[in-house]
This record gives structure tokens, sequence and C-alpha cells, in this order.
């Protein structure tokens, strides 16, 4: 379960990123999270990842209350969320399956079972026997996909996807998406930033629809009317 | 789950093969610190041994007046025995002065002849108890058998264990406070390297954040990298030193060799080496616990 409560979020500079958000995400629901560049998506993404932290208001997460003060399990949390970017944050020096590998290892996982994992994942992201190549070899939906395998490969409860099919052509955020709704199938909370309508259209998901910071959906029936 | 010891050491080792050039750097700008540092521990810890086996010989040598009677210096003898400090005392007579240097000046001892034993005067060889055996105490002693009316004149060379003492003084503070500006060198410094090559790996710190790795998970492997630099610079740098001591040694002219063949030059004792290592170690642990922590406070 996804909770934000009242969630403000200004900069220093004293720039409104996010103003008086309220949502609740259930589990195993997809989300999308709408609106133009500057709209606040990637904020709201971040604070749910704990990279950013709310000016004021209540944001939990899996059952953590991450606004509270004193936490400091960030690691342990992030453990049970899996995060994409756009841009893929790949390590360019390593192999595919270094790349995916990285999550396990730095969590602790024995490497028999690291191995077994990684290529369970690459199987299902459709990139098994790419493993020994070099990321920089790959397609732009090659390296999204290998993202979403170290953003899966952990089992999380939660993905977090930002504008993950941003860089991408049609055919390529297709395969893309193709996986996310498989995610979502198996049971995974997915809330995905994007500001395509086209594919917001395609989906019957519920829509967070964000301008200027503020939510613009009220009709879109996943908000809570605190 | 934990990930293993034998993970983070083999990190820390793939870090700074990646990052060669700056770890070369840190470790040749360590080594160069630690070598003037343990430099002078060498020198001070040299020179306070020979001081230590210069104090061992001290003895007081009391000259008695020419006309002091026979009778008084048995009684003499016994009080002075009996006096704090003083270990044993030997009784040296004008003929046995005479005896005794000629024996000193072996096959030059014509250069004697003609000089009468009545000219010498009797003397004490007062020799003191080992802890006595320093300038402060010495000086009691002494203050002690100048109270005695047969006293002539005592020597014991105090003013050069004085000298000595106080160059071995100073030799020690400069050692200190030289070292400690060095040292205090050596963390800026391994902070700063570590820093540039923490920076270099920006990216993948990110992505182990954003994977969920621990801020231990993070750190531990540059702790080691500036252990292991530590380590490392201050190994090269006593190894280096205990060459260079070997090279003085070896080119040092004939005349200074023979000079110093009753005087043992030693290498620093095993504690101060092994105390030089761990400190190595431990500026090292502090250079990158200070980078590291300047970083990622910024990172997270």
């Amino acid at each position: 379960m996804i909770q934000m409560i009242h969630v403000h979020k200004t900069y220093p500079s004293q720039i409104a990123a996010l103003t008086d958000i309220s949502l609740e995400i259930f589990p195993g629901q997809f989300a999308f999270v709408a609106g133009p560049s500057g709209s606040g998506k990637t904020t709201l993404l971040h604070i749910l990842f704990c990279s950013e932290r709310p000016t004021s208001g209540q944001v939990i997460v899996n059952g953590t209350d991450i606004t509270q003060k004193g936490f400091n399990k960030v690691h342990q949390l992030r453990r049970t969320i899996g995060m994409v970017f756009q841009d893929f944050k790949l390590l360019r020096d390593r192999t595919v399956g270094e790349n995916v590998a990285f999550a396990l290892e730095v969590t602790g996982y024995p490497p028999a079972e690291v191995q077994r994992r990684v290529l369970e994942i690459l199987k299902w992201v459709g990139l098994l026997g790419r493993e020994r190549d070099s990321v920089l070899t790959l397609s732009a939906g090659e390296k999204q996909r290998v993202a979403i395998a170290r953003a899966m490969v952990n089992n999380p409860s939660l993905i977090l996807a930002d504008e993950p099919t941003g860089n991408l052509d049609d055919q390529m955020a297709n395969d893309v998406m193709k996986l996310f709704m498989a995610l979502h199938r198996q049971g995974t909370t997915v809330i995905f930033a994007t500001q395509n309508s086209d594919l917001i259209q395609r989906y019957p998901f519920p829509v967070i629809q964000l301008v200027r910071g503020k939510r613009v959906d009220e009709e879109a029936g996943i908000g809570i009317k605190a | 789950m934990k990930p293993s010891l034998q993970y983070v050491l083999v990190r820390a080792i793939r870090n700074m093969r990646r990052n060669l050039f700056p770890n070369i750097t840190t470790v040749g700008v360590i080594t160069i610190s630690v070598l003037i540092f343990s430099a002078f521990s060498l020198i001070a810890y040299n020179l306070a041994s020979f001081l230590r086996i210069w104090e061992d010989k001290i003895e007081v040598i009391a000259y008695l007046k020419k006309k002091t009677p026979a009778g008084e210096i048995e009684t003499l003898l016994d009080k002075i025995r009996q006096m704090e400090g003083v270990e044993s005392v030997n009784y040296v007579s004008p003929s046995d002065a005479i005896a005794f240097m000629e024996a000193k000046l072996g096959d030059q001892k014509n250069l004697l002849e003609g000089i009468h034993s009545a000219v010498l005067p009797p003397s004490l060889e007062v020799q003191l108890k080992k802890e006595y055996r320093d300038s402060t105490k010495i000086g009691g002693v002494v203050s002690q058998l100048k109270q005695f009316p047969q006293m002539e004149e005592i020597q014991y060379g105090q003013e050069w264990v004085d000298l000595f003492s106080s160059l071995v003084h100073i030799l020690r503070l400069t050692q200190w406070v030289l070292g400690g500006l060095l040292l205090l060198a050596m963390v800026f410094i391994i902070s700063n390297t570590l820093q540039l090559a923490i920076s270099s790996r920006r990216e993948e710190i990110e992505i182990m954040q954003l994977v969920g790795a621990s801020p231990s998970f993070i750190q531990v492997p540059f702790y080691l990298e500036g252990m292991i630099q530590g380590l490392v610079g201050a190994g090269l740098a006593l190894s280096f030193l205990f060459l260079l001591q070997k090279i003085v040694l070896f080119y040092l002219p004939s005349s200074m060799k023979d000079w110093l063949v009753k005087i043992p030059i030693l290498f620093l004792p095993i504690n101060t080496l092994v105390g030089i290592l761990l400190g190595g170690m431990i500026l090292g642990f502090l250079g990158s616990y200070m980078a590291s922590v300047r970083f990622l406070k910024s990172s997270q």
C-alpha cells in the first residue's frame, strides 16, 4: 500500500514542485503518473523512493512511514522497490549479466544464487544469451530491458518507473510496456510516470494527473479525499 | 543478508586497480611522510640508546685533599657506601693513579717520566646505582659528597650528559612537531585522493544506493582502501629507511666506523615498527572516512 497524505515539496529556491498531493495505491495496482515536463512526476517518484524528502505531509510505502522522524532504513526499503529510469542508469563498464547481478551482490546474495536469478530474469526480459555482452553494444530498448531486469531481480513488491519509454521508439516502447504489464499481472505494484498521452489511453489504468505540482484528476478514482 | 568480508575486500582491491594512478600518488606521499617521521624516530632512538649506554658508565670521581690523613679514608669510604644511591666506592691512591695512566698510555708511558705520584691527588671512584645514573639524581649525590671536608673537587661529566640529554629532547620534540604536521598532511592528501577516486565512481555509488546497498557496504571498501594505502605507504617507508641506514653505514669513512665500533647502531625496535605500520593504517582510515562521509552526505 502506497499512501501520500497532503504532501508538499518546495525546493530551497522556493519553487513548489508538489502541492498538497494525496493518493492511495493498493498492492498490485498499476497507476500512471501523467503530466508535462516540470509537473512534478519525478519529484513524486523520488519521494516514494526516499531520494527526496517532502517539505510536509505523510508518506507511507509498503507499510513504512518514510516521513517519520529518525527513519534511517532507506536502503532496506529500497530493496523492496525497483526503480527504472528513462536514461537506464546502467554501469557502462560492465556486462549485461554484471549489471543485473550488481543488485543482488550489494545485498549479499551468494554467488550461486546470483547466477541462478540473473539467468532467470534475463530469460524473462528476453536477453538470455546476452549476459556476457557489454551494455554498450545494446540498443536503447535492450538497455531498458536490462534496467528492468535489474529492478526486478530482487523480487520487489513495487516498481517505480520514471518515463521508461521516453527514449524509445514506438516498437521498443511497446516491448518494454509488455514487460511492465507482465509485472502487473504477477501482482507487482507499478507506478509509471509518463507524459505520453497515447500510451496512457491505450491502457485502462488509473491516472494521477499532475499540472505544476498539483493533482487535477479527482475523478481518476485512486485519490484519497483527505 | 550481508555481503561477505571477502567480497568487500575484493571490491576494495578492484577499486584500487581501477584507480591506479591516484592510488600510487597517495601511497608515494604517505611513504615520503612516514619516511621523514621514522628517520627522526631512528636518529632519536639511537641517540637515546647511546645516552643510556653513556649514563650506565657514568661514575663520580671525588678528588681528596692531598693532606687527607690515611686513617680518615677508611671511615670516609664507609660513610659514602651507606649513602643513598651509591653502589660501590673504590679508593685510588696517587700511585694507583700513576699505574693506571701508565697502563692507558701503553707504549707512550715514557711521557710520564719525571712525574712523581705525590703530585696527583688521592681520589674515590663512586659507582652509582642504575636508577641514580641521570643528571638530576647524580647532582643530588654530588651535593651530599661535597659536604665531606676531605673533598677537593668532584667531577662526573655533567655538562656532556646534560647537553646530550637536551639534544635527544630536541630531536624527540622535532620528531613529533614535524611528524604531527606531516601526518596531518597525510590525512588531508589521502582524503582528497580518495575523494577523487570516489567521485570517479559516482555513477556506481549512485546505482548501489538505488539497489539498496547499505551505507556501510558502500563505505567499508573505501575505508579498506585508505587502510591498505596507509599500510603499504608505511611499510615502504620503513623498508626504505632500513636500506638507507645500511647504505649510510656502508659508506661511512673508516675513521668514523672505528669510532662507531663501540656504539651499537640500532634499527627501530619491533614495537615502534608495529606502531608506525598501525599508525599508517589509522591515518589511511581517517583520510578515507573523511572523504567518504563528505561524498556520501552530498549524494544520498
